[in-house]
């Protein structure tokens, strides 16, 4: 669009310009040095949030681009699209943004894809894909302080006497996914209840209208006073000194589900911007991964107060194409009842 | 509230116009019922509810103003929806300006499209009096809401000429 | 949590000493509220940096100060031009606006400011006071109960309606229909969106309310000269300061109405999620119900004015209360509250009063001296505020329109909700022309979402068996309640037209 317009125009030619130029390229839109072949990136570069603005996307989007545009010398501007748990920025994203690597998405990866299984999309999946993970934050199962339940058997026999119901911010979702899988291998009765994301799946639980809550961990290991973790998706426990006593689901109950995890925010972008354009994708990664290692990037995260063991300290394309995969795999298999057709 | 003042004709009332907001509600609690065939049961039990009610409150409404025409104590004309209607062309012109706002707001930003949509419509209202007054009143409030929601409170309004200008220039 | 009065007497005369900065945020909070589309939350949010720097608590008298006094701005336009602020405000212009067009716009901002100032401050007080007991609400409020306090605010359409009953029911059930489209709850599964994606999420509430309010007022109104009738204009021309005293008054000697109206509002706002909309809605039900003039409501009577003022100020300390109970926030405004806290290393919960007891009573406090130095420094602004109305048509329409458009994009920054609003906007205009209420549609769109996510949640609870709606005993209680309340009026006629008769 004409956001970055003035940006780049530099004050002498725009003093020189006529009106008419002027108002023919604003008309127009096209970013003057662009013609001139200058080198990337040579204006803001947009990011497409499928979230709200002040949700954990935008928390993580911040942090990281207020290094990364030192190493650009360009800005970020971030639009937020939310709605549709996220369907609405992917489609945005896929249908106006221009494939010249100036436009990204950033988004958590796990939850968004599975909207995907749920529903397609309007646009080919193979049309975009992730690089360059941010945080890394398993799904967990969480009880209040004052509940009755201090350890995940005592829920799982519980659930073979009677129905437990178990919060989760949505159903297609890695900790609810984590929360189905427990139920359907022990046999335990397991109901999730969606509550419309973290904050109200916290209430839930706190007013022990649940029994107990299935959320990514950072968010309730930070309130260890009013909640207490007691199984966890993955095959560690990344804060052990936050979550004390919190079994590994996989260990515990001999399962070999994969990492489940919840909390996994990553930029997106069209796949026809890389193949159209290798030499500034390039350019992008290489800067990008500069960022990880900077002393100034962990202090940024710190202010977060999100515990810093969950986020990345470095990623693979492997390693995201994986993630997805398991991820997407694990909702097909559980897919009757995330959509409620059997 | 506004109050929907008494027909003023005594004998025969025009309940025409009573029927738009009916029609439109039920072929939307049709088009609702559509979309909600092949959905779980639990998607559909409360819509259903409501929509069945509505539809049955509908067909009450036709049932008494069916009576009413049959009784030729009314008429099917648009009655108060189309009066008075000198002022038709002019809510029609109103209408339009006000699509053309949002309509053009996306590419001329906020400034420009407030000022020019304000001057217009007021001079539309006014019918081509007091232009001085209309345009300096259109101009403040351009100004004074460009200062306000996107220089104060940094709405990301779509941003035209005169924002990209300001910007620049400070 | 015992109460301490050597505490509470330093800690107000401690929050007096910040009067240079609870000033300027009842300034901000009056203009932010009075603008659909800019809550006080997304300017604390915009604010967020400077709040950031302060220390806590500064930063938490600062966004209390500006909660508060925006709960009263948005009544200010509900009441002066037909257009509620915020979704708290929809109920305030059912007699507040009436008011208006009779000339006596000063008096009901005077109305409403002694109302959301006094309904504001004890609440606050009572929250104080009660803060063991309130906080136990929310682990007995579940969804069951919460089924039942929708349906008594939905209920207010059958009383919205009272003139003709079936055109207002019809209006209410439309409301309650357009309020369901959207992705259900629990499965996500899109209903009634025309395809649209910006309706994943429901119908939002901002475009919705300006369109309904706003755009058809702005389009209604051009047929005359300005909203006033003539009578009005005249008596708007002559007013002095005897409609902000003769405002004052008058809801002083309602003092008893305030009282419970504010109760109201309390207990709702405890509720995490439930809100000003909701409490308003149900205010404005009960003191219908229990009036001995039933017939008055929307004609502009006092009462009409004083209980969703008094009710949504009462759910401003309300909120407050899970928040620093439970750690759980009632409601946006408190929800950056807590994030605002947590930067400065506050934990919420329990331990909050005994570790920091200045801290978790510190709002409380904000909260009361901000209602007290509006007294002083809003209610002497009713009489030049109320001169908005004698502006020309002309002008004022286009104003609305232009103005409340962008108000209508602000929340979700959407082209698409502007089209929206010019969308209720035309529904609006038909159902004013045509008789029927803008107010019960708007109802139903605003409590039609909240009460099929309760139900939908207590369907999948009980893996779908419906009498899961009578399965809790504080339930069943309120179920009587509510069919008592709604019989109760037809009892009272019956039994008046008896004495009548007799």
């Amino acid at each position: 669009m004409l956001d970055d317009y003035f940006d780049e125009l530099d004050r002498r030619r725009f003093l020189m310009g006529s009106a008419a130029a002027l108002g023919a390229g604003i008309l127009a839109g096209t970013p003057a040095s662009e013609a001139f072949g200058a080198k990337f990136p040579s204006r803001n570069i947009k990011v497409y949030v499928p979230t709200r603005h002040g949700g954990g996307a935008s928390r993580n989007l911040e942090a990281f681009t207020s290094i990364w545009k030192n190493y650009l010398g360009v800005n970020f501007q971030a639009s937020y699209y939310p709605g549709a748990a996220g369907r609405v920025g992917y489609e945005k994203y896929m249908g106006i943004a221009k494939p010249d690597c100036y436009e990204l998405l950033f988004g958590n990866m796990g939850p968004e894809v599975l909207n995907w299984v749920v529903k397609k999309p309007t646009f080919d999946l193979n049309a975009y894909f992730y690089f360059g993970q941010m945080d890394r934050d398993p799904g967990q199962i969480f009880v209040s302080r004052k509940s009755k339940f201090k350890h995940i058997d005592e829920i799982v026999a519980e659930g073979k006497k009677r129905t437990i119901q178990i919060g989760v911010s949505r159903l297609a979702h890695p900790a609810t996914l984590g929360a189905l899988a427990l139920g359907r291998h022990t046999g335990a009765k397991f109901n999730v209840i969606p509550l419309s994301g973290g904050k109200r799946t916290r209430a839930g639980v706190a007013t022990g209208e649940m029994d107990c809550g299935a959320l990514p961990s950072g968010g309730i290991a930070r309130r260890g006073k009013n909640f207490r973790i007691l199984a966890i998706f993955d095959d560690t426990n990344p804060i052990p000194d936050k979550i004390k006593n919190a079994v590994l689901v996989n260990k515990h109950f001999g399962m070999n589900l994969p990492p489940l995890v919840a909390g996994a925010r990553a930029f997106g972008i069209k796949r026809a911007a890389v193949e159209k354009y290798p030499d500034r994708f390039k350019i992008l990664i290489d800067t990008m991964n500069k960022v990880y290692g900077d002393p100034a990037y962990q202090k940024v995260l710190k202010k977060t107060k999100v515990p810093m063991a969950l986020f990345t300290k470095s990623w693979s394309r492997e390693g995201i194409d994986k993630y997805v995969k398991d991820i997407t795999a694990i909702g097909e298999k559980y897919k009757d009842l995330l959509t409620g057709k059997s | 509230m506004t109050d929907h003042e008494e027909q003023e004709n005594p004998e025969r009332k025009s309940l025409g116009g009573d029927l738009v907001l009916p029609i439109g509600a039920f072929l939307f609690t049709l088009y609702y019922f559509y979309t909600i065939i092949d959905v779980p049961r639990i998607a559909q039990v409360s819509a259903f509810f409501v929509g069945t009610i509505l539809i049955f409150l509908l067909i009450l409404l036709a049932v008494r103003i069916g009576r009413e025409v049959k009784a030729g104590t009314a008429d099917l004309r648009l009655g108060r929806l189309g009066e008075p209607r000198s002022f038709i062309p002019k809510r029609l012109a109103l209408f339009a300006l006000t699509l053309g706002f949002i309509f053009f707001v996306e590419w001329l930003g906020f400034t420009l499209t407030v000022f020019a949509f304000l001057s217009l419509a007021m001079l539309l209202l006014s019918g081509g009096k007091k232009k001085g007054l209309a345009f300096s009143i259109a101009g403040i409030l351009a100004l004074g809401g460009y200062l306000l929601f996107i220089v104060a409170f940094n709405t990301r309004f779509p941003a035209g000429p005169f924002e990209q200008l300001m910007e620049w220039l400070f | 949590m015992e109460f301490d009065p050597g505490l509470f007497i330093g800690l107000f005369a401690r929050t007096f000493t910040f009067w240079w900065l609870i000033l300027p945020a009842i300034f901000l909070g009056l203009v932010v509220g009075a603008i659909p589309g800019f809550s006080a939350a997304n300017t604390i949010i915009i604010l967020l940096p400077m709040t950031l720097a302060m220390d806590p608590e500064t930063g938490l008298i600062f966004m209390v100060a500006l909660y508060a006094s925006s709960r009263m701005g948005a009544g200010i336009p509900a009441i002066l031009v037909n257009i509620p602020g915020t979704a708290g405000a929809a109920a305030t212009p059912l007699d507040g606006y009436p008011m208006t067009k009779q000339g006596r716009g000063q008096q009901a901002l005077a109305i409403s400011f002694v109302s959301s100032v006094f309904g504001g401050l004890l609440a606050t007080v009572i929250t104080l006071l009660a803060m063991p007991w309130l906080s136990q609400l929310a682990f007995y409020l579940h969804s069951v109960e919460m089924i039942v306090i929708m349906l008594f605010g939905i209920s207010l359409i059958a009383t919205i309606a009272a003139r003709d009953t079936l055109k207002g029911l019809i209006a209410g059930f439309f409301g309650l229909m357009i309020g369901y489209i959207g992705a259900d709850v629990v499965y996500e599964t899109p209903r009634g969106t025309f395809g649209f994606l910006e309706l994943y999420d429901k119908v939002p509430l901002i475009p919705a309310l300006v369109g309904l309010f706003a755009v058809s007022e702005a389009f209604f109104v051009i047929e005359g000269e300005s909203i006033l009738s003539k009578r009005g204009r005249e008596a708007m021309q002559k007013a002095g300061w005897a409609g902000t005293i003769e405002g004052v008054r008058i809801a002083l000697s309602k003092w008893w109405h305030i009282i419970w109206t504010s109760m109201i509002g309390l207990v709702i706002g405890v509720v995490p999620g439930a809100g000003a909309a909701i409490a308003s809605f149900v205010a404005y039900q009960q003191s219908r119900t229990f009036s001995k003039t039933p017939e008055l409501y929307g004609t502009g009577h006092v009462e009409g004015l004083i209980a969703p003022e008094s009710a949504n100020n009462g759910v401003t300390s309300g909120t407050l209360v899970p928040l620093l109970v439970i750690g759980i926030p009632g409601g946006a405004t408190a929800a950056i509250m807590l994030v605002v806290l947590q930067y400065h290393g506050v934990t919420m919960g329990p331990d909050l009063f005994m570790d920091n007891p200045e801290l978790a009573y510190g709002p409380f406090a904000a909260m009361a001296v901000t209602y007290f130095m509006m007294i002083f420094t809003i209610a002497p602004l009713a009489r030049y505020m109320s001169r908005i109305t004698v502006v020309s048509t002309i002008y004022m329409s286009p104003i609305i329109i232009s103005f409340t458009l962008v108000g209508a994009f602000v929340p979700r920054q959407y082209m698409f909700d502007m089209y929206l609003a010019l969308v209720f906007g035309v529904i609006g205009y038909i159902a004013r022309k045509t008789g029927y209420h803008t107010a019960a549609i708007l109802i139903g769109v605003i409590l039609g979402p909240l009460l099929e996510t309760y139900f939908l949640r207590v369907l999948k609870m009980s893996e779908g068996d419906i009498m899961v709606i009578f399965s809790s005993a504080l339930g069943n209680v309120m179920w009587v309640a509510l069919v008592i309340c709604l019989a109760t009026p037809y009892m009272l006629q019956r039994w008046r037209d008896r004495k009548a008769a007799a």
